[in-house]
């Protein structure tokens, strides 16, 4: 029996609910007693008024868009709209809208307790980035929360299908994120995962998933759950894993032990790794100092606890001290503790922490470097050489005492102490050559190069100097080594032996031109010697023949005269083949020389004398050579001094580099145009000297070859009819 | 045929005069270089004999023969060394020098004598 006009009025009245009746277009048309409370005028003033009106600001469009969606077809809507109030402050109503016959009806009901529950869980899920989502496993209907639709950058009007959630996973967490919810429902536990996700605009992100199951007589009948955005949570964790592994590594990579002195309450903590290193008990956190002492190297016990306290006064805040401490296996080890110590207002030291650092290798390589920087040292200082080490910018690492004494003498700066370019410590006429060898040498090459360079004491040097470029192990070069050796020794044998190849050239040139000239002085008066003869056989007066007869007898004593003197020259060969350099006192070998001719000057009645020179000089030549020159002249010089003296003179005073021999005759002398002729063998008969000087001119001619030979001179000074003075001069002996 | 010899040593400038004057030839001496190059401009010449070893300090053969180069006189007359530097060599240089021919001492006459007659035939043909 359907309600009368009166039932249905009184309950209209009676009624909680909020009535209205509104036309189309949302103007009122009438509304219960109710409605009165969401009004702030009478009943009358409000009819024809439009709703929204009274809607709060934020819900018109909402209203706008439910009564829009109302047809004939679909006449029905659920929607929840706000009202302020006078008294009650905000209701929150919640209507079913009915469209009948282009009227609206719309039954509210009070929400407002309910609305401020859910307004707040909206805010919660917005401010902790949750979606809340339901599952009923019977339809395998799926719910999202707006929240769920944020969490996952989509529209909240995209139209849940089968599989959406999953489609956010990536691949291979998909299978197991669909299991977590079917083994749910069979073993109607509770779950809870955290995953990586991609949203719908591509981000990562990742989602902590709780879900319960509401049971129903031991059924799943319902899964309730959330999801949330964890990222900020989840990249933060990884970050701090990322740092507490970090720091373990580093800890553990500089073997080091921590540890946290209290110095007030005289409490230690040593970390564990400390403990493991000094070989303690892991649950032994304190030391006393009279077992640390016990642990320090003897040798380092008294100075480091010195140490120690100097550095609690201090300034500042650092802590530093070195020991070496027994190691729980490998024996007495090189510490170093580095500390930050905190102070009171006083300033003491209350607290220090810091670590304990086992520079063991560092000691050890330190040492080692130290050692094979001696040894290098000294092997350095003790070689022949001068040796300097330059890095690859130039600078000077390393050099030998003597050049180090040179660098000192000459440029004030002491390479050992003062870093400084090898180049600016070098005369600057050495500048260029030094930069070209060592940039060469800092290609990888060895550069040899000789220089000559004049001492401090004025005396010239010949240096042989090397660029050895050293490479470290990736093959680049590290360092450049120089050395200088000292090759003038060298260099004056290499003088001496090409002055003497010289000298056998000479000897050799002479020998041919000897030879040239010998043949030259036979064919001459062989060419007169053969003519006559067929002359002779033509000619038949007596008188022309005689006269050929005295020309052939002319031809024929030149031709005997030359040949005598081939004989005395082929000496030269013989001596040539046999030179041999010794030492010689000068003395001795002239007053042999003298000797041998003192009978001849007694035959002759002559003041024959000789004058040695009182420092013993000694000379290096070819004793035979010298005797022989030697021996000529002197014999020379008794041949033709008739009368007076023949004198012999040793002499070394005018000289520093020779020896100065005289040998003064009161003889017949030479004139003055002919002192060079005398000594050519070949030109006797052209001066007309031949009658008087009969075989002499070989003799001086040979033995001025000889003294040349030797690195000598002869000279001759003479007056015609007063005498001849011949000087000898050869070179000392250093 | 008309021969200077140019030769120091007096012996042998003697037999080469009775070697060549057997042979009907005119031989003219001349002891040096400055002689030789006197003489030259005075007579009419057909062959130059020269010696290279002309004593000391004095102009040697082959300087002497560089001057004689610059005579036009004397162009076309040919100079023979006569000379004893027989040494091996020798012969190459002087005739490297410009000499026309080279003859060693003691001079091989024979062959000097021939050398003349032909050179005494062709100046023959040329004349007539």
């Amino acid at each position: 029996m359907p309600f009368t006009l009166e039932q249905f009025e009184i309950l209209a009245e009676k009624t909680l609910l909020f009535l209205f009746v509104l036309k189309k277009d949302g103007k009122i048309f009438t509304f219960n007693n109710r409605c009165e409370v969401l009004f702030p005028f009478n009943k009358d003033q409000i009819k024809g008024k439009q709703i929204t009106d009274y809607i709060i600001d934020e819900d018109i469009s909402l209203f706008k868009s439910s009564v829009s969606r109302l047809s004939e077809k679909n006449p029905l809507t659920v929607e929840t709209f706000r009202f302020p109030t006078i008294q009650n402050g905000v209701l929150a109503l919640k209507f079913d809208l009915t469209l009948h016959n282009n009227l609206i009806y719309a039954a509210g009901i009070d929400t407002t307790e309910e609305y401020k529950e859910h307004r707040a869980l909206i805010t919660i899920s917005k401010l902790t980035k949750t979606g809340a989502w339901y599952f009923n496993p019977k339809n395998k209907e799926m719910y999202w929360s707006k929240g769920c639709y944020a969490i996952k950058d989509l529209d909240p009007n995209t139209p849940m299908t089968r599989g959406l959630g999953a489609s956010f996973y990536p691949k291979e967490s998909r299978e197991r994120v669909e299991n977590y919810l079917n083994t749910l429902i069979k073993t109607k536990e509770p779950y809870e995962y955290t995953e990586k996700i991609i949203t719908g605009k591509g981000n990562q992100k990742w989602v902590k998933v709780v879900a319960q199951p509401v049971i129903y007589k031991n059924e799943v009948v319902y899964v309730n759950g959330t999801i949330a955005d964890v990222t900020d949570r989840h990249d933060y964790i990884e970050k701090l894993k990322y740092n507490e592994e970090t720091k373990h590594l580093a800890l553990k990579g500089i073997q080091s032990g921590l540890f946290d002195h209290l110095i007030e309450k005289n409490e230690v903590f040593y970390s564990s790794d400390f403990k493991k290193m000094l070989g303690l008990p892991p649950d032994q956190d304190y030391v006393p100092e009279e077992k640390f002492r016990t642990m320090i190297h003897p040798d380092d016990v008294d100075t480091a606890f010195a140490r120690h306290k100097e550095n609690l006064k201090k300034p500042g805040n650092h802590y530093h001290n070195h020991y070496r401490l027994k190691h729980f296996k490998n024996g007495y080890r090189h510490y170093e503790v580095h500390g930050y110590r905190r102070k009171n207002q006083k300033g003491e030291t209350i607290r220090m922490v810091g670590n304990l650092i086992d520079v063991h290798q560092k000691k050890i390589n330190e040492k080692t470097i130290q050692d094979n920087k001696s040894k290098l040292q000294a092997m350095v200082n003790n070689g022949m050489d001068y040796i300097i080490l330059l890095n690859v910018q130039g600078k000077i690492l390393l050099a030998d005492e003597d050049s180090i004494k040179i660098i000192k003498r000459d440029y004030n700066v002491d390479p050992m102490k003062t870093s400084c370019l090898f180049i600016d410590v070098m005369p600057i006429n050495y500048k260029s050559t030094f930069a070209h060898s060592f940039n060469e040498a800092l290609k990888g090459n060895t550069v040899r190069k000789e220089i000559e360079r004049n001492t401090h004491v004025g005396t010239n040097q010949w240096l042989e100097t090397k660029y050895i470029p050293i490479l470290d192990d990736q093959s680049n070069v590290n360092t450049v080594l120089i050395t200088f050796r000292d090759i003038t020794e060298e260099k004056l044998a290499q003088l001496v032996i090409k002055e003497a190849q010289i000298r056998e050239q000479e000897l050799d040139d002479l020998k041919s031109n000897i030879l040239s000239n010998f043949s030259h002085e036979i064919r001459t008066p062989l060419n007169g010697i053969i003519t006559i003869s067929k002359l002779l056989q033509d000619e038949d007066d007596n008188e022309e023949r005689n006269k050929l007869i005295d020309y052939l007898d002319e031809s024929k004593n030149r031709l005997l005269d030359t040949l005598n003197t081939l004989a005395s020259y082929s000496e030269i060969e013989s001596i040539q083949k046999n030179l041999s350099y010794s030492q010689i006192d000068v003395n001795y070998v002239v007053e042999t020389s003298y000797r041998n001719y003192i009978h001849l000057a007694k035959t002759k009645n002559l003041d024959y004398r000789i004058e040695l020179d009182e420092s013993c000089p000694e000379s290096i030549v070819d004793e035979n050579l010298f005797k022989t020159a030697l021996d000529n002249i002197i014999h020379n010089a008794l041949k033709y001094t008739n009368k007076g003296s023949v004198q012999i003179k040793i002499n070394t005073k005018r000289s520093k580099k020779n020896i100065y021999i005289y040998i003064i005759d009161t003889g017949i002398g030479i004139d003055k145009k002919n002192y060079e002729k005398i000594f050519d063998p070949f030109i006797q008969e052209s001066i007309g000297l031949s009658r008087k000087y009969e075989g002499t001119g070989i003799g001086l001619s040979l033995s001025r070859r000889y003294i040349e030979v030797l690195g000598g001179k002869i000279k001759v000074k003479s007056k015609l009819n007063k005498g001849t003075e011949f000087l000898i001069i050869i070179p000392k002996s250093l | 045929m008309n021969i200077l010899y140019v030769e120091d040593n007096k012996i042998n400038a003697m037999v080469m005069d009775k070697m060549l004057s057997k042979n009907h030839s005119k031989v003219i001496i001349a002891e040096n270089g400055s002689q030789a190059l006197k003489t030259v401009k005075e007579k009419n010449l057909d062959l130059i004999l020269v010696d290279i070893n002309l004593g000391l300090n004095q102009m040697d053969g082959c300087e002497l023969l560089q001057r004689f180069r610059k005579l036009d006189i004397i162009k076309n007359t040919p100079v023979f060394a006569v000379t004893a530097y027989a040494m091996p060599g020798d012969k190459q240089r002087f005739i490297n020098l410009g000499f026309d021919n080279y003859f060693s001492k003691p001079v091989n006459f024979e062959k000097l004598l021939s050398v003349i007659s032909n050179l005494n035939t062709s100046l023959s043909k040329k004349t007539s």
